[in-house]
């Protein structure tokens, strides 16, 4: 079937089959590969994008459901300029990031959690994160990553 | 130019991942490749006897379906080669490969796997150590006595289902325990731990011109290399591996997966192959840590001397000999090398079951063994009424004094200086204080992997320094970082200016990957070594380009200057092109592997790992407090003092701290692959498999001890694997002071706890009548 939605700005229309992921979609037919694939269960957060703000994991999400909505993953936070948005400054500034591979999914969730509440508290953060695995960095660098995306660390 | 060394600079591979654009392997596609899918035994055990490829070779998309007749039929291995690529016609685990489909497409490849009709007689599982044990056990494996070590490993004592014993019994350990007042004996246990690393493992291939091309995310290219060509009989050299960004690995990409599948595959149907794992087939076939069950019995007199001690493990290798057959040499230093010791025995095995071949997790045995330690260590200071802290201190290794295998500790004083430094952090007495609290304490000596590497520095002609390496990134930063920083100070350059290349095993020399945190000390200091040979050259360059004499040229924040006449310089840029059309373009080459330190050959038999080479020292603090309603375990604070020779990039180190002791609470409170009766495993999803989520762990309060490595890059040790080894050990500690219960197993779950304090008030009543 044929499948029109937003994605990162532009509109974009892709045949998709009946219950495919939009994960899938946004990998493998639109080669949005920055959005990461890593447990097809909805546990891991990787696949972690923006629909209409929320955070959802796509790998669970049935592409059909996206129609007409606007989807935001992590190609879409850096500016045209190239320039990173202070959330991913901040990641690299804080030593946030080792493999790399949960990252794409901790910017979105915080990205929306951001824009709904400025200023969180630490537990906030914490609360908001905990759909989202990390492997290696034991989320403490990632909190203060966010933490000073909010200007509160100073 | 401000050195790096002691820097924290920030990771250059940062940028393209916050941007979404770095390719890890499941990301990287050969032009025009297929897909594949491995059919995978759904029984623990059994027989094949009837493979119906029929439909699955009429399903949409599929180019073949590989059996096991168009496969090498020879075992090979880490070590033992026991393992065939497909289970033929004996299944020895769930998830063995069976056969395999490749496709137009993964979904139709996984697709047409699952139609692959396979008839199994099935037989009872194995499932555990003590099932593989058993007076008269079915032997896993009929032919054990056929299987050979890999080429250049002596044959070591094997029988029925053991497939290694380490055995280290010096003499006297039964007379000293006569001496002793107490003698405490303990048993432990230790779940397997499933390394989750987020990107799924994957492997790409393509067969061209008699070889084969293989890219991969692995810790440990030249191991896939020598693996893969074991695997398929065919010579190293007909393997290249190219890596990519690497989704984490913490063990688990140390040896071969699905490389030598997508190698066979691309060469059977003439076209480049990619292999996914779904998360579901990655958790059951993972080389997860290995279950352990531990026996440790010591003397001990009223005054807190331990003058005897035994120390017992089996350790379940699963299927395959895989890596546990190393392994089991390691209670050898965990029995004796943070506490003196009297005359020791230590019994250690590697036992065959019919689950998953077990392998390499960060800290590998370690966690579970120095748990085992710490715990028993903690009850023999409570069973002679001592604070455990001070008997700890009282019975602490010194400088120059030998661990079991006869290899001297010359700096062990660290560890005081590590247990002064948690003092100073939070003082004992004031922690663990209050209902339902406690504090445990833990310490560990750990070695810095020898294994030999290369680097080749080039100066570019725009003045830039490439490192040219197969050492691995796997995300701990022991290359954006480490080798980066020391390769930028060679010749006083920003490490901006640094361009590290991604592993190449054709383009690259061997580099034995990242494990046991030897990159930054052995790749940096094969960096010093070509760094020296570079500078000499630059010199030399210089001299001609100059018209001076070596003697009076020199290198000074990126430039070369004429000594004494700082205005008669030349940029670095300008030397590499002068130098080009007058003597060739500007490069060195460094290699370093670490001596094997001395020790006694005699002091064990089946010691396949003998040294502890570049030790380390840690002593870890976990405050916790339990829930006597729900036996939750939440861990208050969590102190760290490690000794890293030198901080290369400090901020790099307390990064691996805190993801070292997450994981290790991971392995303390949640983690387990448990094993059915049926040799299955329970937890089946990421779901099911707890792990630490963000509001588990707390923020750890680090010291870094600095002592330099006389051998190490600018004096650094290996840093990165030891923080998850103490932790088990030290929240255990906790967990038991806080209940007043006893604690043997790992995880520790909520019954765990709640039977804890139970036993608890039995004793305290029993005490009371």
């Amino acid at each position: 079937m044929k499948l029109s939605f937003n994605v990162n700005q532009r509109d974009v229309t892709v045949d998709v089959d009946g219950a495919e992921p939009l994960l899938h979609v946004l990998r493998e037919r639109l080669k949005l590969t920055g959005t990461k694939q890593g447990c097809d269960e909805g546990e891991c957060g990787a696949c972690t994008v923006l629909v209409d703000g929320r955070p959802v994991d796509s790998c669970i999400l049935p592409a059909g459901v996206v129609a007409g909505r606007q989807i935001r993953t992590v190609e879409s936070l850096a500016g045209p300029d190239g320039q990173l948005a202070a959330i991913q400054q901040s990641f690299v500034d804080r030593f946030a990031i080792q493999c790399g591979f949960c990252t794409p999914g901790f910017l979105m969730t915080l990205t929306a959690l951001l824009e709904e509440n400025p200023r969180p508290e630490e537990t906030e953060i914490r609360g908001a994160l905990s759909g989202n695995l990390c492997r290696c960095t034991g989320y403490s660098t990632i909190v203060d990553a966010a933490l000073a995306a909010t200007g509160d660390d100073q | 130019m401000t050195p790096s060394v002691g820097r924290s600079v920030p990771r250059p591979d940062a940028d393209p991942k916050v941007r979404g654009t770095a390719v890890y392997g499941v990301d990287f596609e050969i032009a025009g490749t297929m897909f594949a899918s491995l059919v995978r035994s759904p029984v623990a055990a059994g027989r094949v006897v009837g493979l119906d490829t029929t439909a699955a070779a009429a399903m949409p998309g599929v180019r073949a379906v590989i059996t096991p007749d168009q496969a090498p039929a020879h075992r090979s291995g880490l070590g033992l080669s026991d393992q065939p690529l497909f289970a033929s016609p004996y299944i020895s685990y769930e998830g063995e490969p069976l056969a395999g489909v490749v496709a137009n497409t993964l979904e139709n490849a996984r697709q047409a796997a699952r139609a692959v009709l396979v008839d199994i007689e099935e037989v009872p599982a194995i499932a555990d150590v003590g099932a593989a044990l058993a007076d008269g056990a079915r032997f896993i494996h009929t032919d054990w006595a056929s299987f050979t070590p890999v080429p250049g490993l002596p044959d070591w004592r094997r029988y029925g289902n053991v497939c290694g014993e380490l055995i280290s019994d010096p003499g006297g350990v039964d007379e000293a325990f006569e001496l002793a007042d107490l003698v405490i004996e303990d048993r432990f246990e230790a779940g397997r731990q499933y390394q989750a690393y987020l990107e799924p493992k994957s492997a790409s291939a393509v067969y061209e011109s008699g070889r084969y091309t293989i890219h991969v995310s692995h810790q440990y290219p030249f191991n896939v290399r020598d693996r893969t060509a074991r695997a398929l009989g065919v010579r190293p050299s007909d393997i290249r591996v190219v890596g990519h960004h690497i989704g984490g690995g913490f063990g688990a990409r140390l040896d071969v997966s699905l490389e030598p599948y997508a190698g066979l595959f691309a060469r059977l149907i003439g076209a480049p192959v990619k292999l996914v794992n779904d998360r579901v087939e990655d958790m059951l076939s993972c080389n997860s840590r290995e279950s352990a069950v531990i026996k440790v019995r010591s003397g001990v007199t009223r005054d807190g001397r331990i003058v005897a001690r035994e120390y017992l493990c089996d350790m379940d290798s699963g299927a395959y000999a895989t890596d546990t057959v190393f392994l089991i040499s390691i209670p050898m230093f965990v029995a004796g090398s943070v506490y003196q010791v009297g005359p020791t025995r230590v019994v250690a095995r590697a036992v065959y079951t019919n689950t998953a071949p077990s392998g390499a997790f960060r800290g590998v045995s370690g966690t579970y063994l120095y748990f085992a330690l710490e715990r028993h260590t903690d009850n023999l200071a409570r069973a002679i009424g001592m604070d455990r802290r001070d008997f700890r201190m009282r019975n602490l290794m010194t400088d120059g004094q030998s661990m079991l295998n006869g290899q001297v500790l010359s700096d062990a004083g660290i560890l005081e200086t590590a247990f002064d430094a948690v003092e100073e952090m939070a003082p004992w007495a004031s922690l663990g204080v209050g209902p339902n609290r406690g504090v445990g304490i833990a310490a560990t000596v750990w070695l810095t992997n020898p294994a030999p590497g290369q680097v080749t520095l080039k100066l570019n002609e725009d003045g830039t320094l490439g490192v040219i390496t197969a050492a691995t990134e796997n995300g701990s930063g022991a290359v954006a970082m480490g080798v980066r920083q020391i390769a930028a100070d060679e010749l006083g350059v920003d490490p901006s200016d640094v361009i590290l290349t991604m592993p190449d095993t054709d383009g690259q020399g061997f580099d034995a990957g990242s494990q046991g945190s030897r990159t930054t000390h052995i790749v940096g200091r094969a960096v010093r070594e070509a760094g020296a040979d570079l500078r000499r050259q630059i010199v030399e360059a210089g001299a001609q380009l100059l018209e001076e004499s070596t003697e009076d040229i020199e290198i000074t924040d990126g430039m070369v200057r004429v000594k004494g006449r700082p205005h008669r310089r030349l940029s670095l840029a300008d030397l590499a092109k002068g130098a080009m059309f007058r003597r060739g373009p500007l490069a060195a080459t460094g290699s370093y592997a670490t001596p094997i330190p001395k020790y006694d050959p005699e002091s064990a038999t089946g010691m396949l790992f003998p040294t502890f080479p570049t030790p380390t020292y840690h002593v870890h603090v976990a405050e916790v407090e339990v829930d006597p309603h729900t036996g939750q375990v939440t861990v208050l604070r969590y102190l760290v003092a490690q000794e890293v020779g030198r901080a290369i990039n400090p901020q790099g180190i307390l990064g691996q701290i805190q993801g070292g002791v997450a994981q290790g609470i991971g392995h303390a409170l949640y983690e387990t692959l448990e094993v059915g009766a049926d040799g299955r495993y329970r937890q089946r999803s990421l779901e099911a498999y707890r792990m630490p989520i963000a509001p588990d762990v707390p923020r750890v309060e680090a010291a870094l001890l600095e002592h330099p490595d006389e051998a190490g890059p600018y004096g650094a040790k290996g840093t990165a694997e030891p923080p998850i080894v103490p932790v088990a050990a030290a929240i255990a500690n906790a967990i038991a002071d806080a209940t007043g219960g006893s604690i043997n197993r790992v995880p520790i779950t909520p019954e765990d706890v709640l039977e804890a304090l139970d036993g608890a008030q039995d004793q305290i009543r029993g005490e009371e009548e």
